[in-house]
């Protein structure tokens, strides 16, 4: 195996490895547009020349292979010329459109301007004049003025997604991106190229002017869009509400997992968080005598455990059903199941749903759209006895055999239709929504107690392929929203049982210890990038 | 688009004079252009559906050459060198009178589709000085008269 010194540091690499995963290695910042780890070399943007001792000219720390002994200097005068020289043709057409220029912030223009460039402009001819502003997609939008041509994004359109909408067309300085005449970038991951662009060439017209990059914080997530759980980042803008009119989410990020998402994640997922900021659930109501009136949480919490407590000492808690949906966290799943069925001995306790499937592709796009299914299996929160399902218990609700139903996330109006959930209705004293948005089922339930959404928690998701992944809270709960494992925590204290914790990591740590398949791991072992279930073998994940 | 017989059976044996299909690009394309005259955007459809590829991949192809149009050229395609030994051979004020005698301006087709004319970098001709070339005939050194002659008997 081939050594190399790199800037007076040695470094012992398998063979084949270039100077620029080398770098990587050994943390030491080598420039570069065109690089990609999870794209082909194209090795045209000559940003990460370096200076190898041996031959004269500097060489693409992208594309050359370490050699045995070889000696690489990276901040040598050579190599920082090399650099300055680049940046100047790169930036010689650049219409240095910053000011309103959507990438201002985190560009790399900008950026290695600052650290490599920093020269006057001897640029005194006419530049060329390209398209700006022009859609070549439902998400992206091309300036053509603003591109290195580094090829990035038609690389991923040939090698990722196969689709090969985008192309480099003409010759010299009047090289641009394009799409062919009347077509478009519309594959399920065209927010990539987005991504991928290292200056403000392709802009995301979802995020287009809505906020300065400057003024996002930055959470890291998991995506709850379908069983997938690729790995993501929340940027919200909470410090200058006055932008995106007081939404929090400003966009979603894609965030490398080489387990689960590579360095991708499908535009379905990524414009999927309007229903973080909007149309939530933020104050408990009751429906009094045909009328929604709002009321305190903790009186809705005092009102739903005196149900459930009576129902308890009256030995009739065998007609109470509870709907949980996979959306939940396996922190969240886990208390449900522990108050319901251990504490209250119910057994109608259902998660299994034969929801409607939604599209799915071979690569990131599953059919199951909810986050936490596997979870839900794993801990089995499934109703005993001789429930079959969720659309099971819902149709014995209507036969008669329940007077509550209580349902934490589960639309039966989107999921069945308005005909069941009035049916429901009709035969129930009864029927309680635990959620975070409004629905129909929310607006017909008797009793409405408000949730966070995933972006507001603390917790783990388990995906299809059985890894467990950590979310974290981007910001607080809007309104009245808790948790559902808090909020069974209050109804477990008005009813004189146990349940409780201080946070979701000792609830996981509970889990770990009770149930089998989650055995052996810990917040801190899944860390960043999630870990198997202990049921699990190591399978191709992806 | 549909594509004749006799093209697609030209392309079919220029292909297998190559390992790989997508080297036969270039043969494909100038097939193409003598068939059709220049490469339209249905023809690039065409030969990126033959090509296994999208047609934005043949647009880069096409749109890097200079030898390939992508819009109708007249029966005569005059291009005319304007490098360095044709420039200092004089070539300006020949190209001037082309222009004059024909009638139209640099990249144009006449209105009668006789004429383009273009201006060429460097044809590799450089001792026949100044010098043009006209579909796939060069001509040189060229004069006042000569050039006069040349183009009435087009």
């Amino acid at each position: 195996m081939p050594k190399v010194t790199i800037d007076g540091h040695e470094i012992e690499v398998s063979q084949g490895t270039t100077i620029m995963q080398a770098t990587k290695q050994l943390a030491i910042e080598v420039p570069y547009y065109c690089w990609h780890p999870g794209l082909s070399v194209a090795g045209n943007c000559r940003m990460c020349l370096v200076d190898v001792e041996g031959p004269p000219k500097p060489q693409i720390a992208c594309y050359t292979q370490v050699t045995e002994g070889m000696v690489v200097h990276t901040q040598s005068e050579k190599a920082k010329k090399a650099r300055k020289g680049t940046l100047e043709f790169l930036l010689s057409n650049h219409p240095l459109d910053c000011p309103v220029c959507d990438q201002a912030g985190e560009c790399d223009l900008q950026n290695f301007y600052m650290d490599h460039g920093q020269y006057d402009s001897r640029f005194d001819e006419q530049k060329h004049k390209k398209k700006k502003a022009q859609p070549v997609g439902e998400n992206v939008m091309l300036d053509q003025e603003r591109c290195v041509l580094c090829s990035r994004c038609v690389r991923f359109c040939d090698e990722i997604t196969g689709t090969g909408e985008l192309g480099i067309v003409n010759r010299g300085s009047h090289e641009e991106i394009t799409v062919f005449p009347g077509k478009e970038v519309n594959n399920a991951y065209s927010g990539n190229v987005v991504d991928i662009c290292p200056v403000g060439a392709l802009t995301d017209r979802d995020f287009r002017f809505k906020c300065r990059v400057w003024y996002l914080s930055s959470q890291d997530s998991v995506c709850p869009g379908c069983s997938q759980g690729c790995n993501i980042r929340i940027d919200s803008n909470l410090s200058r509400p006055q932008h995106g009119e007081g939404e929090r989410v400003m966009r979603l990020k894609p965030r490398e997992n080489l387990n689960v998402n590579d360095y991708w994640m499908c535009d379905e997922g990524r414009y999927n968080y309007n229903f973080i900021d909007r149309n939530r659930i933020q104050t408990a109501s009751r429906v009094k005598e045909g009328v929604v009136e709002e009321i305190l949480f903790e009186d809705a919490v005092d009102s739903l455990a005196s149900v459930l407590g009576d129902a308890v000492r009256e030995q009739r808690h065998g007609r109470i059903g509870v709907l949980v949906s996979t959306q939940l966290t396996n922190e969240d799943l886990f208390f449900v199941k522990k108050f319901f069925k251990t504490n209250l001995g119910m057994d109608a306790v259902e998660s299994r749903f034969s929801f409607p499937e939604g599209s799915s592709d071979d690569f990131l796009i599953k059919a199951d759209k909810s986050p936490n299914t596997a979870g839900a299996q794993a801990l089995e929160v499934i109703a005993s006895g001789t429930y079959q399902s969720g659309e099971d218990l819902i149709d014995k609700t209507i036969a008669g055999e329940f007077d509550v139903l209580i349902s934490f996330g589960v639309d039966i109006d989107g999921l069945l239709g308005k005909e069941k959930l009035d049916a429901i209705l009709e035969k129930v004293t009864l029927l309680a929504y635990v959620g975070s948005n409004h629905n129909e089922t929310s607006k017909k339930a008797q009793l409405v107690i408000p949730s966070t959404v995933y972006a507001e928690k603390d917790g783990t998701f388990t995906n299809v392929h059985g890894r467990v992944q950590r979310i974290w809270p981007a910001f607080p709960p809007l309104g009245q929203a808790r948790p559902e494992w808090q909020i069974i925590c209050d109804l477990s204290e008005k009813t004189g049982f146990s349940v409780s914790a201080d946070d979701a990591e000792s609830i996981f740590s509970e889990i770990t210890q009770t149930v089998s398949s989650f055995q052996g791991l810990s917040y801190e072992k899944l860390g960043k990038e999630g870990s198997l279930l202990s049921t699990v073998k190591e399978t191709v994940e992806k | 688009m549909e594509i004749p017989e006799e093209l697609k059976k030209k392309w079919d044996e220029a292909v297998a004079r190559y390992e790989e299909k997508r080297a036969a690009l270039l043969p494909v394309l100038r097939l193409s252009q003598d068939h059709f005259g220049y490469i339209s955007a249905e023809v690039e459809e065409a030969v990126a559906h033959y090509m296994g590829t999208t047609p934005v991949h043949i647009r880069e192809v096409v749109t890097f050459y200079e030898l390939f149009h992508t819009k109708p050229v007249g029966k005569n395609n005059i291009q005319f060198c304007h490098t360095l030994a044709c420039n200092l051979n004089g070539c300006e004020p020949l190209i001037k009178q082309l222009k004059e005698k024909i009638g139209i301006k640099e990249g144009e087709t006449s209105s009668d589709g006789k004429y383009s004319f273009s201006r060429a970098e460097c044809l590799g001709a450089c001792e026949m000085a100044p010098m043009m070339k006209i579909n796939k005939d060069i001509y040189g050194p060229l004069d006042k008269d000569k050039l006069n002659e040349i183009i009435e008997n087009l």
